[in-house]
């Protein structure tokens, strides 16, 4: 290596190895000794396989360690593979050496084993043995009842196979609290880790489904390699869990690795807390409020049924009497209107016959005028004539009436004659006489 | 009542409002519905009261140790 630039800072005081370097030039001469390593054959599972727009990556995996690959496309698809190759899961043998990219100032470094060939040695592997199961368990149709199963929006009792102290029970209890929920939690707690549990975890979900009072069962693990996972991969597992009478939700599957158990399950969800609220879809305290709004409502339209008709009722109940009211004061008003129009009538036909009397009293007084002073005059000469001739007048002066007691007046010797009795009218007195000498020559 | 759920009670709870909602119910049919929906709203609050005691953390086998001990009780009777 050249030696240190002397625009470089000074190195650690003390320290006695070389430098300080350029990283840049430490990482070239890295890839360097890298590509001078020994080009080889290397076996393992082919997992997380990705392509991109120029090359292909996966890692290269077995018991013991991995190692990142990568091979140029246009190199596997000169070899012929079947479309899809290699699948995640298989065994593969490839051929080529250590490479290490250096980076940039912009980019991050990245070593890889660069694979210039590849040969599939087979499916014996973990992943394709899951895909062979997962393919046979589909066909058979257990992926459908759990599904199917109706799940309860409110259980009381929920179990919970899990291992025991394990993060994920803390995760479900989170979801749970989250909800809200205060029920009961069964826990079967059962070894996660490997292949073996299965069984465990088998008679676990087997023993809660079977009380009566748990609805619902959640399976729950953290994650973890696939390995770790494969218990969840068990066929007696995913076959019992299938035809579980409860419904069975998943978390323990993995962003990449799906386990079969997530296929069979009712509900697979990525996390133990989302399983709990997967189990418990209600929130308790939203669901309150929505009761008691429903309560109230259901009031409301009680009391608005009844009073309203109450009321309804009550109007028409009062309705005849306001009608008949309505009409009296109707009546009364017309009476009052017809009397005062008839007042104003009579008033005003008086003020029409006076003034007309008033005038005829003029129009009499004006023809009246010189004529009626000299009939005046004419009336008085006759009344005093009439009165000369007063018989009365006669007797007053001291001449009698003579009459024949019936009030005949006898106005000759004859007559009295004939009427033998007689009665002498004085001015003071009537006196009766009598006739002796009726026969006269 | 005894095949109630709460999912099924919350249901027809829901279609009991909205029938009232929209006004079209006679008086009868009023209180039928206010009457049924009543029975609902208490089911549905006893539901909510059991899972608002508070969570209650048992193991499997003590679970199964409070359920077992009716059985001889009942075979010795």
């Amino acid at each position: 290596m050249a030696e240190p630039r002397s625009l470089l800072p000074p190195g650690i005081p003390g320290s006695e190895l070389p430098g300080p370097f350029g990283v840049g030039e430490y990482a070239a001469r890295l890839r360097e000794r890298l590509r001078g390593f020994a080009r080889v054959q290397l076996v393992g599972e082919a997992v997380n396989c990705r392509t991109s727009r120029a090359r292909v990556f996966f890692e290269l995996r077995d018991a013991d360690g991995a190692l990142p690959c990568a091979m140029w496309r246009t190199e596997l698809e000169a070899l012929g593979l079947p479309e899809g190759a290699p699948a995640d899961g298989a065994q593969v043998v490839v051929a080529g050496g250590c490479d290490f990219y250096p980076g940039s100032r912009t980019a991050s470094p990245h070593f890889s084993f660069a694979v210039a060939d590849l040969r599939v040695a087979g499916e014996g592997d973990l992943l394709a043995q899951v895909e062979r199961l997962r393919r046979r368990l589909a066909a058979e149709g257990l992926f459908a009842p759990q599904k199917e199963l109706p799940r309860p929006l409110l259980p009381r009792t929920i179990g919970v196979v899990t291992g025991e102290g394990g993060k994920a029970g803390d995760d479900v209890i989170a979801g749970l609290r989250r909800r809200g929920w205060g029920g009961r939690l069964v826990w079967a707690h059962a070894p996660v880790q490997d292949r073996h549990a299965a069984p465990r975890i088998t008679r676990a979900v087997q023993e809660l489904a079977a009380l009566e009072a748990v609805e619902l069962v959640i399976v729950a693990r953290g994650g973890g390699s696939l390995a770790d996972l494969m218990c969840f991969c068990d066929e007696t597992l995913c076959r019992t869990v299938a035809l579980l009478r409860v419904p069975v939700i998943a978390s323990v599957g993995h962003h990449t690795d799906r386990t079969l158990i997530d296929d069979v399950a009712a509900v697979s969800c990525s996390t133990p807390t989302h399983a709990a609220e997967a189990a418990v879809p209600l929130h308790c305290g939203e669901a309150r409020g929505a009761l008691h709004r429903a309560a109230r409502s259901l009031d409301r339209h009680g009391r608005r049924a009844v009073l309203e008709r109450a009321r309804a009722l009550a109007r028409l109940s009062r309705a005849p009497a306001e009608h008949v009211a309505r009409h009296r004061s109707r009546l009364h008003q017309q009476t009052r209107e017809l009397r005062a129009a008839a007042v104003r009538r009579v008033a005003g036909e008086r003020r029409l016959t006076q003034g007309r009397a008033a005038a005829l009293d003029r129009q009499a007084a004006a023809a009246a005028g010189a004529r009626g002073v000299a009939r005046r005059a004419a009336l008085d000469g006759l009344a005093l004539a009439l009165e000369a001739h007063d018989p009365e007048r006669v007797v007053r002066r001291g001449y009698a009436v003579v009459d024949d007691r019936a009030g005949t007046i006898v106005t000759s010797a004859a007559e009295a004659r004939r009427a033998g009795a007689v009665r002498l009218l004085f001015r003071d007195d009537a006196v009766e006489a009598t006739i002796d000498r009726r026969d006269t020559p | 009542m005894s095949d109630l759920s709460y999912e099924s009670a919350t249901g027809r709870l829901e279609a009991i409002i909205r029938r009232l909602d929209s006004g079209e119910a006679g008086l009868r049919e009023t209180l039928d519905l206010v009457r049924e929906g009543r029975t609902l709203v208490e089911f549905c609050a006893s539901e909510l009261e059991a899972v608002g005691q508070g969570l209650e953390e048992l193991r499997l086998d003590e679970l199964v140790a409070r359920l077992e001990p009716a059985a001889p009780t009942s075979q010795a009777a």
